[in-house]
């Protein structure tokens, strides 16, 4: 097991990573830029180095600023987080050059994941399902009407060198593909001198389903169920809940099972999360994060297991200690992503929080590293916190989350607590009838012009 | 909810008071703030305000005890409680103080058995060597930011330092 660990990050996932470290009886090394030396990790951790300004690039993405911080505290392992530098593979194999620890995956499977072409190959040959297209770009009508046939309508026309939804048209019956392709082209060629277009099946109204995973690196995977972030604002989650309110228990054992097995093969090491879009009862791969994920309370909720601790584990090269029977889920858990920002516009509010109570009673949790008159800096994401409620049921926890919610007091700032009050009242969160577009259409609709609380 | 403009809307200092007041009061006050443990006491008469202040950004970026080689968990008390050795730096001029612009472990001499690049009193011109800083298994050439007599060494040969530690003081 290690002995030291350097958490290389900051906010509540740093605090995250240090109380995991502390239950394992390790000790723990903060690092923080110029801005963050009074945050709370930095105050709870055995020994804390200061690695730069406040710019990322210069402290938290500062490879060499880290090494020698592990280097004058004697840190034998690193704990990347999410973000910064946990998806980098380059920092991974500096890090094994110097035979420190890196609490993540093998360094070529961050890499392949990290490159979505490479991902999508990778995955399609372990048996993972991906959204069906044309296998390269398309010239001929006659050919695109046979794959567009083949995949099912409606169907995406798609500018080979395309991006920021240019060049990208909709047919929805076998008759509007001619001029779907007509107008793809041109518009393509427009924007980007390139008139090759490829087919893929659009989805219409898909949930986010993801499903975690933990591997040991050797052969052995399973699989922890999934969680349902479809509720998104420009990408971005905004509330998870698990299980997913649109899967049955077969269709969870089945795409659980193809994602353990992939990693079974794959020899995946450490906690995983595979993304999918899901509709019509079938899962479309997007992209696989090689880290542990900020939605990851949820699944810990449910599970009872401590996922940062896992994660530690196996780093340090210890044997999966569970089987998937081992795996029992109970219950519902939801989670909000409270941030320092308007509710209602997202304008970001930086600055002192002058009185903090976080909610407690049964089934609460709250996952944060602000505490009253802690000053959040502008230089990072404005993630406040998180709060986490489990239930026996899903209406159990919906009920618990409306009372947390009410309970939670942030004064100084702006936060989307309010916005969290509305949607936990609205009759389609309750019924779990939500897609990825959901949260944008009700916000474009004046959902927030009168928000609770 | 309410937004905070300013964390900082008081005068950082009594600059503007009459100066025989000044003095007097700011010793007094400057007497009051080492012998107890408060960072901060501000007084206000009138038009008179006047707030005595430690660098707590210093104490908290602060020494050794940060990272002690010994094994032992130091406690977050232990790393706020150098107090007397911030207060050395206070009384310092910032535009005075070099920096450390890295994470490593100082070098005050070139090789365990040589002199040191520096003794305290030597006159240094800007951009000139004054200590290395070992990181990685390269030793960075850390140079004078200004010209001036050394008048303190802040850090020993072969201590770790972080990022924006206090190093020298060049008057």
């Amino acid at each position: 097991m290690f002995e030291k660990i350097l958490i290389a990050n900051r906010g509540e996932i740093a605090l995250r990573i240090l109380r995991a470290a502390k239950e394992l009886g390790i000790a723990t090394v903060a690092v923080h830029s110029t801005v963050d030396s009074e945050a709370m990790h930095v105050k709870l951790a055995d020994e804390s180095v200061c690695i730069g300004p406040a710019p990322a690039r210069e402290s938290y993405l500062n490879i060499p600023a880290l090494l020698a911080a592990c280097e004058i505290t004697g840190a034998d392992a690193v704990h990347p987080g999410y973000g910064f530098l946990s998806e980098n593979a380059k920092f991974a194999e500096i890090l094994a050059d110097h035979d420190i620890g890196f609490i993540g995956p093998k360094p070529e499977h961050i890499r392949i994941m990290g490159d979505k072409i490479e991902a999508k190959r990778t995955v399609l040959a372990l048996g993972i399902p991906c959204v069906p297209g044309s296998p390269g770009a398309v010239t001929d009508d006659d050919e695109a009407m046979k794959i567009a046939l083949e995949i099912g309508f409606p169907v995406l026309v798609k500018a080979a060198a395309g991006g920021g939804g240019r060049g990208m048209k909709v047919a929805r019956t076998p008759e509007d593909l001619s001029e779907a392709l007509t107008m793809a082209r041109t518009e393509s060629k427009a924007a980007f001198g390139d008139d090759s277009v490829y087919l893929e099946k659009y989805l219409e109204k898909p949930r986010h389903i993801e499903i975690q995973i933990l591997g040991d690196g050797r052969g052995q995977a399973l699989h922890i169920g999934e969680r349902d972030c479809s509720l998104q604002r420009r990408h971005q989650k905004v509330l998870e809940e698990t299980p997913s309110p649109a899967l049955n228990q077969d269709e969870r054992a089945r795409i659980g099972e193809i994602c353990a097995e992939a990693m079974r093969k794959l020899r995946y090491s450490g906690a995983g999360t595979i993304e999918f879009l899901y509709e019509n009862g079938e899962f479309y791969f997007i992209e696989m994060n090689t880290r542990i994920q900020v939605e990851h309370p949820i699944t810990e909720m449910i599970s009872g297991l401590d996922l940062v601790v896992e994660q530690i584990k196996i780093a340090s090269g210890a044997p999966l200690a569970y089987t998937q029977a081992d795996i029992e889920l109970r219950g519902h858990a939801i989670e909000c992503r409270i941030n320092a920002e308007h509710p209602a516009t997202f304008r970001p509010s930086p600055g002192k929080i002058l009185y903090y109570h976080p909610p407690g009673g049964v089934g609460v949790r709250v996952d944060s590293a602000v505490y009253q008159g802690y000053v959040i800096p502008p230089n990072y994401d404005s993630l406040v916190g998180k709060l986490i409620v489990q239930g026996r049921t899903r209406n159990e926890a919906l009920m618990r989350l409306r009372r947390a919610l009410d309970e939670f007091i942030v004064d100084g700032i702006d936060t989307t607590l309010p916005l969290f009050r509305t949607l936990v009242r609205n009759s389609d969160i309750q019924d779990g009838a939500y897609d990825i577009h959901w949260l944008e259409h009700f916000l474009a609709g004046g959902g927030m012009d009168n928000p609770t609380g | 909810m309410s937004k905070i403009s300013s964390a900082s809307a008081k005068p950082a200092s009594a600059a503007a008071a009459s100066p025989k007041l000044d003095a007097r009061l700011v010793r007094e006050i400057a007497t009051m703030l080492s012998e107890s443990d408060l960072t901060e006491i501000e007084v206000e008469k009138g038009d008179l305000r006047i707030r005595v202040a430690r660098q707590t950004t210093i104490v908290a970026s602060a020494p050794a005890q940060a990272y002690a080689p010994a094994p032992a968990a130091v406690t977050v008390a232990a790393a706020h409680a150098v107090l007397p050795e911030a207060l050395v730096v206070d009384e310092h001029n910032a535009a005075d103080i070099l920096k450390s612009p890295m994470v490593g472990t100082v070098y005050l001499r070139p090789s365990p058995d040589a002199k040191a690049f520096i003794e305290i009193g030597a006159h240094v011109s800007s951009g000139q060597k004054v200590l290395l800083i070992e990181a990685m298994k390269t030793f960075n050439d850390i140079v004078a930011h200004k010209s001036g007599a050394v008048t303190a060494i802040l850090v020993e040969d072969g201590q770790p330092v972080e990022y924006g530690q206090p190093l020298f003081v060049i008057v």
